[in-house]
């Protein structure tokens, strides 16, 4: 799997190179702003691009328009955003329509290394990976006559992993409890939500989303 | 005024001498003794001008009755009682004392009907005084001047006439033929040089057709021709004249037909119009004078009204206290040297034209101009008291001014120094994300890595280090992050208040529920109100032993209100803490209120006000 990485911080994006080059992923080019970004995506084409949200030259959202750029003019290329710190409708208005293909993560996800490389293999494969603090934040959010109150404590983090682009294999290993048991869950949520269930991993995401950002 | 530093100073194109020189008893009211005497002289000069009429003049029967004589009488005394109304209540016009001596003249001009030879010569001499008098009372009125030349002309041949030709005649009269208008006893006059009948009838029709005919007439047609050419405000003072032509042309006529027509028939009717309008005159003038007096008794209200009023409002109540909707202020710039109205236009001070300017000096720097009727100076003490209220009202408006303008430079440089605050706190998240927060990431993943390294570190010791330093570093960052946001959470900044507060609620242990309006403000306000928020809450955390909280943001007025409520013990107060001190500061720096309701055992209710123009 190819892999470009943008990322100003030397240290960081060595070490990342490092990690999935002994992961088993071939990184075609490692850049430290986005109009190089840009270009090396655009020569190499890669399976998946790992972006800092913040570069020079304004350390403002350089990342973020050039992932926006990116995803519209090269839909084959899987988008990986990494960020100091969460910022929700950064991350809604990146993956607005299409979660295929995306993933939005705080920096130091990159930490617990198997979860990492688990989430730009997800991305990378056409699946979402979307941070925790990401879906807290869109689960937390109030609305009126909010139907999350109807959900249980389980079946609200069942939900929030299931916002976070993982597969119920991912969500029976992240909370150990049978394949059975989180397909209950599932369809109680979709059930209690009103939405239609989906046929795959990808469509359930789209769902669960769009209902969080109404 | 005098002496107060404080000038007025009128124009000279419509006043001749500002300075008059009145005499300085008649600008004092008079004490009570002066008006005793004035009223217990009149009316001892009234019985004997009565008893003279009837003792001297009876026998020509239609001509002098008991009713007539008391009739004449009356005229005087009402000279006499406006005179000293209007002396008393408007001291300081020349009309009232006017009025006095033409109301003594009156009655004095009957002793000359007396047959004692001196007191015949005396007032036969003087006695026509009385209608110089009058005519002089009216043309003074309304200032106590007589300003206009022409007026001067003629009040001044008024006394000419009536001092030089009765003179001249008792140089003639021999008593060889019956005086005129007189009885035809013989009287003696102490002033005979060569008798001549037909030179003293001369004189005497002569005197009537000069003084009733020529000098009347004028007289009526300057009294026209200043009613003609006043303004509308000057007009409504002036209409006592309108009386006095009248009156004055009664008289003419009553003269010339007595004087002129044998047994007019007539006669009676004309006499009693006369009288009437003899009687009314003076009443009519000194109503005139008090009404201005009125008008002076409003400068009082003024003054009060003033001190409540915007300067926009001060032209208003001058021209309601003045009586003139015609008046503009212009106020005086020290900086530009010009004056300029209450907009802040420029003004140019008319000369002449048909309006009258009265400049109000403190100190000899101006303070203010009046642009008005130029029938105002006919009453000088009243825009002099007018003006003093105003140039109060307008130094006040001006220190307010001031005062305003430096309170508005405090509240901005406060709101100012809030907003860098804020721009300052943005850096530092920012830095702290961007420095030291992704340098610890970056270390942490190095270790990671290390730690991953198969084989070489064989050893679970260092693998287990490696962990520790890694958990460690994670520690760190989240820390780091609380820290960031702590500073200023970048929430705020992306997504606004309600997106803040809910994150702020979300990681709070207590159960907070929201009422939250959803929409962007500006960052200051948004900034102020997150604040507020997270202080309250974590002081409800710390303090208040609360179950549950709420927080509300809405819009009031024109402001954010933002509420923080709990069901804890209450008894929260802003000494307590700096952090609830600091924060009522933020708040008021941008011009906002903080309250804070916590009775012991009832819970706590922080509201903030804080005004946002969005």
């Amino acid at each position: 799997m190819r892999v470009v990485i943008a990322e100003d911080s030397v240290l960081l994006r060595e070490g990342l190179a490092r990690v999935l080059g002994e992961s088993g992923f071939e990184v075609v080019a490692q850049v430290g702003d986005a109009t190089e970004l840009r270009r090396a995506v655009r020569r190499t084409k890669p399976d998946v691009a790992i972006v800092d949200v913040r570069m020079p030259p304004t350390q403002t959202d350089e990342g973020a328009q050039a992932a926006k750029e990116i995803r519209a003019e090269h839909p084959e290329v899987a988008v990986l955003v990494l960020s100091n710190v969460v910022e929700a409708r950064v991350a809604l208005e990146l993956f607005s329509e299409r979660p295929e293909g995306f993933g939005y993560l705080l920096k130091d996800r990159v930490l617990e290394i198997d979860d990492f490389l688990e989430s730009v293999r997800r991305v990378a494969g056409g699946g979402t990976a979307i941070d925790p603090d990401v879906v807290i934040q869109l689960v937390g959010r109030r609305r009126a006559h909010d139907p999350l109150e109807e959900l249980t404590p389980r079946e609200r983090e069942v939900l929030g992993l299931m916002a976070e682009g993982r597969s119920n294999r991912g969500i029976c290993e992240k909370l150990f409890v049978s394949p059975k048991t989180v397909e209950t869950h599932v369809n109680s949520i979709f059930l209690k939500l009103g939405l239609a269930l989906a046929p795959d991993d990808h469509r359930r995401v789209l769902a669960v989303l769009a209902f969080l950002r109404s | 005024m005098r002496g107060s530093g404080f000038a007025l100073a009128t124009p000279g194109s419509v006043c001749d001498d500002p300075r008059v020189s009145v005499p300085g008893w008649i600008v004092d009211t008079p004490t009570k003794l002066v008006r005793l005497a004035i009223v217990l002289a009149g009316l001892g000069l009234g019985v004997i001008a009565y008893r003279v009429q009837i003792d001297n003049l009876n026998i020509l029967g239609p001509f002098t009755t008991p009713t007539r004589a008391w009739a004449i009488v009356t005229v005087a005394w009402a000279f006499l009682f406006a005179g000293l109304v209007a002396w008393t209540r408007r001291p300081g016009n020349f009309v009232g004392p006017l009025m006095l001596a033409a109301g003594f003249a009156l009655l004095l001009r009957q002793l000359r009907y007396s047959h004692d030879p001196l007191l015949f010569t005396v007032f036969f001499a003087l006695g026509e005084l009385a209608y110089a008098l009058v005519g002089h009372s009216v043309l003074a009125y309304p200032s106590g001047r007589v300003t206009d030349r022409a007026e001067r002309a003629l009040v001044k041949a008024g006394y000419a006439t009536v001092l030089i030709v009765p003179l001249v005649t008792l140089f003639f009269y021999d008593a060889t033929k019956p005086l005129l208008f007189f009885d035809p006893t013989p009287r003696s006059s102490q002033l005979l040089v060569s008798g001549s009948a037909q030179m003293v009838e001369l004189l005497q029709k002569g005197l009537v057709i000069w003084l009733y005919g020529v000098l009347a007439t004028l007289f009526i047609v300057l009294i026209l021709r200043r009613l003609v050419s006043a303004t509308p405000r000057a007009r409504r003072i002036l209409a006592p004249l309108l009386l006095a032509a009248v009156a004055i042309a009664l008289r003419a006529v009553f003269e010339c037909v007595f004087t002129f027509v044998d047994r007019p028939f007539a006669y009676d009717y004309v006499f009693w119009w006369q009288i009437v309008a003899f009687i009314a005159l003076p009443l009519a003038l000194m109503a005139g004078l008090l009404r201005a007096r009125l008008a002076q008794a409003t400068v009082g209200d003024l003054v009060l009204e003033l001190e409540m009023t915007e300067p926009q409002g001060i032209r208003d109540a001058l021209a309601r206290a003045l009586g003139d909707p015609t008046l503009e202020v212009a106020f005086w710039l020290p900086e530009r040297r010009e004056f300029a109205d209450a907009a802040g236009r420029p003004v140019e001070l008319p000369e002449g034209g048909g309006r009258a300017v009265t400049k109000l000096d403190q100190d000899g720097e101006p303070v203010a101009a009046l642009i008005h009727d130029p029938s105002l100076l006919d009453e000088p003490e009243l825009v002099r008291a007018a003006g003093a209220a105003a140039r109060l009202a307008l130094q006040n408006a001006r220190l307010q001014a001031e005062m305003r303008a430096q309170l508005q430079k405090v509240q901005e440089s406060r709101g100012r120094i809030v907003a860098a605050a804020d721009d300052e706190r943005r850096r530092i998240e920012r830095d702290l994300h961007d420095g030291a927060q992704q340098r610890l990431v970056a270390l942490a993943l190095q270790l990671r890595i290390a730690q991953r390294r198969p084989g070489e570190h064989a050893d679970p010791e260092v693998d287990r280090l490696l962990a520790a330093a890694v958990d460690e570093l994670q520690a760190a960052v989240n820390e780091l992050r609380e820290l960031a946001r702590g500073v200023h959470p970048a929430i705020l900044t992306e997504e606004g208040l309600a997106a803040a507060l809910d994150s702020l609620a979300s990681r709070s242990p207590l159960p907070v529920s929201l009422e939250v309006l959803d929409a962007r403000l500006p960052p200051e306000v948004e900034a102020t109100a997150y604040f507020v928020a997270c202080e309250a809450l974590a002081n409800v955390v710390k303090h208040a032993e609360a179950s549950k909280a709420t927080i509300s943001a809405w819009r009031q007025n024109g402001s954010l209100m933002i509420e923080v409520e709990d069901d804890g013990i209450g008894g929260a107060r802003t000494e307590d803490g700096s952090g609830l001190r600091g924060l009522t500061d933020r708040v008021e720096a941008l011009g906002g209120r903080l309250t804070i309701q916590s009775p012991v055992g009832g819970g706590t209710r922080i509201v903030g006000e804080i005004p946002c123009a969005s």
